[in-house]
């Protein structure tokens, strides 16, 4: 039986980042179905399920293989890597540097690049808004796959994390139906400075424990890393911030 | 092959999105590595090395990249 205080911060951080990367791939999954048609966008998007469960169920348990502290290592500096470069383009883009990403921006842009092609519309099956929702499905499912591994794995909380991961697609698939349009009022900035957080404090962690360092007070170490993480991002942001509407590329 | 070229891509850029963050975040992990491995330094003091290493690097690659695009 897995302690709720366990499981809690990677059911959390796995929803949470899921929630970023699922509102991504819904966003050009349903510019793909409005503008091509709904057969080929449905169709490319489960494809781009079965190849992501193809891969889980390929690749899942040769994590058993791997001894734990090198998996911990592994898996600790991809975490670092992936979160700090989440929470570095967070920070720069809540100081006003670059510019926030945009449900609604991206989804013209996505909708200008299928309408610059040649193919024609109609209600028949359409191989480019198919291929455009497998690519959207399975790139954003990786990243959703490596969360979930990386917050689970090496504490034996991937059936927690996946479920995370699951609630935070049902939602926005339940919100998508019902609303329709790309799901621009999710705060992506404060999700992924917040999960970007999270990630380099479990990075630091696991990949102190994959170097053989027997962090004090254990699992309780994980908080205050994110809480200096936290406080560090937001010192970072009130240093460089600059006036809206001024941003680079 | 078009569309293994692009995830290949899009994985890749899930890691290495910025290249000094990168080369930041490997130097603090193999010097963390290399000390505490051969004993010159213990754990603990590893662990530091892994934790403040980190919170400079990026501090230092949101400063390099906040002051060159400035407006």
């Amino acid at each position: 039986m897995i302690a709720l205080t366990t499981a809690a911060p990677a059911v959390g951080a796995a929803f949470v980042a899921s929630l970023v990367e699922v509102v991504e791939a819904f966003t050009i999954v349903l510019a793909a179905g409005t503008l091509r048609g709904w057969r080929g966008a449905v169709a490319g998007t489960a494809a781009g399920l079965a190849a992501l469960a193809t891969i889980v169920v390929a690749l899942g348990p040769l994590l058993d293989q791997v001894p734990l502290h090198l998996l911990q290592l592994v898996i600790g500096v991809l975490l670092l890597l992936f979160g700090m470069g989440w929470l570095r383009k967070a920070v720069l883009r809540a100081a006003g540097i670059i510019a926030l990403h945009d449900e609604n921006v991206a989804f013209a842009a996505e909708t200008a690049n299928l309408s610059d092609t040649t193919t024609p519309r109609g209600s028949g099956f359409h191989w480019l808004g198919a291929v455009m929702a497998f690519k959207a499905v399975l790139l954003e499912g990786l990243e959703v796959v490596f969360i979930v591994i990386a917050v689970g794995a090496g504490r034996g909380l991937l059936v927690p994390a996946s479920l995370g991961a699951l609630a935070a697609s049902v939602v926005v698939l339940a919100i998508g139906a019902v609303v329709h349009r790309p799901l621009a009022r999710v705060p992506e900035n404060t999700l992924k400075f917040a999960v970007g957080v999270i990630l380099c404090a479990f990075g630091v962690f696991w990949t102190g424990e994959g170097l053989g360092i027997a962090w004090p007070a254990g699992d309780l170490m994980i908080l205050a890393f994110g809480a200096v993480f936290l406080i560090v991002g937001l010192g970072a942001v009130a240093v460089i911030r600059q006036p809206r509407g001024v941003f680079t590329q | 092959m078009n569309i293994l070229r692009e995830v290949a891509s899009g994985l890749l850029k899930m890691f290495v999105g910025d290249a000094w963050l990168t080369v930041g975040v490997l130097s603090v992990v193999s010097l963390t590595g290399l000390l505490t491995g051969s004993g010159a330094a213990p754990p603990l003091l590893g662990g530091a090395i892994l934790f403040f290493g980190c919170i400079v690097v990026l501090v230092a690659s949101v400063a390099v990249y906040g002051r060159r695009h400035r407006r």
